[in-house]
């Protein structure tokens, strides 16, 4: 049981880091992206791939794996930052696109469809941070790291300028603030972040294909964020919870048969879901901060 | 008279009951990893209900000296769903012997699945990279490489000459594409054009106006899913006539479903359903009596994956040996097994070796061809 909750709890601290991530996007800039799976995956393959071609250090591949994503955010926000609301969700919807394709033909680099299998295990500086609890603690490190990151960032005049920014585009240009450089900015460090959870996604998985980066996981990833509440700081953590928890916690429930395990699990998760934005509509911790 | 020494083994022995009862007890734990929701979901509604049926026969046949319980989990079609599901059905549930189905899925589940030494069989996934993915790994699935022979040997007696591919750029695709160039010239015949499909792509109508040019006696298609199907139908709507042929997947209900796939030709492993044999018998009329049709060979392995689990459980309380990963991939190593289909055995790969036959599809049915 206790590897199974560590297991996890792993994944709660992988996401949570993907979900604070776009939470700077969509919180704090009003940036609504759903190519975050995208930079998810640039994170992981290349994070895979200096694990597999030059080195398991985890410190190495993860900034390999931050730096690639932002620099690649970068180049697609650039153009893409011309348009704004909708239109930058329809632009990111063909970049992700575009993504999920690459990543299944770019065989010398992904693995193709089938993906780069035998990651090998992660070290720290020559120390073995393999065994899931270590990794988990690592895993935990890196979300803490990335809360503080953002909480400071937040609370200085980049984050008021993001959330006014967010509030109203025109307004905020109108008080001087270059708004394409701000938003450009939210993306890369966004991406920077969501690059590292990338990398721990990849050493946790030992296994990386391109069914784990398609535009269904950059919805679930805005999911967690909007569910939790977006623009604070605990709401996408508490949505990561809420949504790898509870599917984990109904297959518990005893009187689902095992044969219909899997589309009655769905049906209550699908049925919480839509409850809980009927009546908790700016998310748990949203509402919560009245 | 009551001594001391009476008392402390009284205690002792009140302590130790309960926990040989429970040993004796404990039913024997099937996992299942299987894509109950999403896109593959019919998949996932075959092999369960062919685990059902067969744990139902295991559990009439009463050899075991414990029942088997199975514990189902949903992989949701995705690696991370594969990960999560297995790392519950390993050390929550405590199973020595999932069944699996896909490849992306068995692949990720694969690392917790060795590191807590649980046997994995695959009977759905055909890649030929699942072959030695782990001495933990068992596919009871003959893989899409070893159905190949039989294709080429209708085609020798065919006459076929000429072959076009539509294949799925994938391992599985790659593979088979590779096969058939390499089988192809033995038999006389050769590729005449290779056509590469991306996993999203729908619309093939460039692609088959190509095929038309390069004249092919038979089209040999290597995708799966819905893709597949499309392939099929829009085949056929652009004005190919020749026979289409395909790997196991062309088992699958939707696809004899389909009335452009009438006349489609697929191999398989063995799967006569009019065979006398006991196993055969029973398994086909049990699934007939419940699902009012045929079973496909999808369902076929993972009924055959329910009997192989019980007769390595039988073989390890005949010999008084505990039920592990390690005992379960010792017998696999070193067993032959009577299954639906004809008696069996693995390679040291972890790939079955099974005879395969080439299979039609006629009114809707599949029947054996030879």
């Amino acid at each position: 049981m206790i590897a199974y909750l560590v297991n996890l709890a792993t994944l709660i601290a992988i996401f949570g880091i993907a979900a604070t991530s776009l939470n700077l996007l969509i919180g704090y800039a009003g940036i609504f992206s759903i190519a975050h799976a995208m930079f998810f995956g640039i994170g992981a393959y290349v994070a895979a791939q200096v694990a597999l071609t030059f080195s398991a250090d985890f410190l190495v591949a993860a900034l390999a794996a931050a730096v690639a994503a932002a620099a690649l955010s970068l180049c697609l926000a650039l153009p893409a930052l011309r348009v704004r609301g909708e239109y930058f969700v329809a632009a990111s919807l063909g970049l992700q696109m575009m993504a999920s394709t690459l990543f299944a033909e770019a065989h010398g680099f992904t693995g193709g469809v089938g993906g780069l299998v035998g990651i090998p295990p992660a070290r720290i500086l020559g120390f073995d941070v393999a065994s899931p609890d270590a990794f988990l603690v690592l895993a935990l490190a890196c979300l803490a790291l990335t809360l503080l990151a953002v909480r400071t960032l937040m609370r200085g005049s980049f984050g008021r300028s993001l959330m006014a920014l967010r509030d109203s585009e025109s307004a905020a240009e109108a008080f001087g603030k270059d708004v394409r450089a701000l938003k450009t900015l939210a993306v890369v460090i966004g991406c920077f972040f969501v690059g590292i959870a990338g990398a721990l996604f990849a050493f946790h998985m030992a296994f990386v294909n391109v069914e784990s980066f398609t535009l269904e996981q950059s919805v679930v990833l805005m999911a967690m964020v909007i569910i939790g509440g977006a623009g604070t700081l605990t709401g996408p953590l508490v949505g990561v919870i809420a949504l790898l928890s509870l599917p984990a916690a109904l297959s518990f429930l005893p009187f689902i048969p095992s044969t219909q395990i899997g589309t009655v699990q769905q049906f209550i998760y699908g049925a919480l879901m839509t409850l809980l934005m009927i009546f908790r509509p700016s998310g748990l911790v949203g509402l919560s901060r009245g | 008279m009551l001594t001391r020494r009476t008392v402390l083994a009284g205690m002792l022995a009140s302590t130790a009951f309960p926990a040989a009862l429970r040993a004796a007890t404990e039913p024997y734990v099937l996992g299942t990893l299987f894509p109950m929701t999403g896109l593959l979901s019919e998949l996932g509604s075959i092999y369960t209900a062919a685990t059902a049926l067969g744990l139902e026969h295991v559990a009439q046949d009463k050899r075991l000296s414990q029942p088997i319980v199975l514990k189902a989990q949903d992989s949701q079609s995705t690696p991370q769903g594969g990960a999560v599901g297995m790392s519950k059905l390993a050390n929550v549930d405590r199973a020595p012997y999932v069944l699996v189905g896909l490849t992306g899925v068995a692949k990720a589940a694969e690392p917790i699945a060795t590191r807590a030494k649980v046997v994995m069989v695959n009977g759905g996934g055909v890649g030929p990279d699942l072959a030695g993915l782990s001495p933990y790994f068992w596919n009871i699935i003959p893989l899409a490489n070893q159905e190949l022979p039989t294709a080429f040997s209708w085609m020798k007696r065919n006459e076929i000459r000429r072959v076009a591919l539509i294949y799925l750029d994938d391992p599985l695709g790659n593979a088979l594409r590779k096969g058939l160039q390499d089988g192809l010239p033995a038999i006389g015949a050769a590729l005449v054009g290779e056509f590469s499909a991306a996993p999203s792509a729908q619309q093939f109508s460039a692609m088959i106006a190509k095929i038309r040019e390069t004249k092919p006696d038979l089209v040999y298609v290597a995708s799966y899913g819905t893709q597949q199907t499309q392939i099929f139908k829009q085949l056929r709507d652009n004005g190919i006539t020749q026979p289409l042929m395909t790997y196991s997947v062309g088992g699958t209900p939707s696809v004899a479903a389909l009335p452009e796939s009438e006349g489609l030709l697929f191999t398989s492993q063995v799967a006569d359903w009019d065979a006398k044999d006991p196993l055969t018998r029973r398994f086909v009329e049990g699934w007939r009596a419940r699902h009012k049709d045929n079973p496909s060979t999808y369902a076929q392995n993972y009924y055959n994956a329910v009997l192989l689990y019980a007769q390595l459980i039988e073989r390890l309380e005949k010999e008084g040996k505990p039920l592990n990963g390690d005992t379960l991939r010792e017998g696999l190593a070193t067993g032959t097994f009577d299954l639906v289909g004809g008696r069996a055995r693995f390679s040291p790969s972890g790939a079955i070796d099974m005879p395969t036959q080439l299979n039609r599809v006629q009114n809707g049915k599949f029947e054996k061809v030879s």
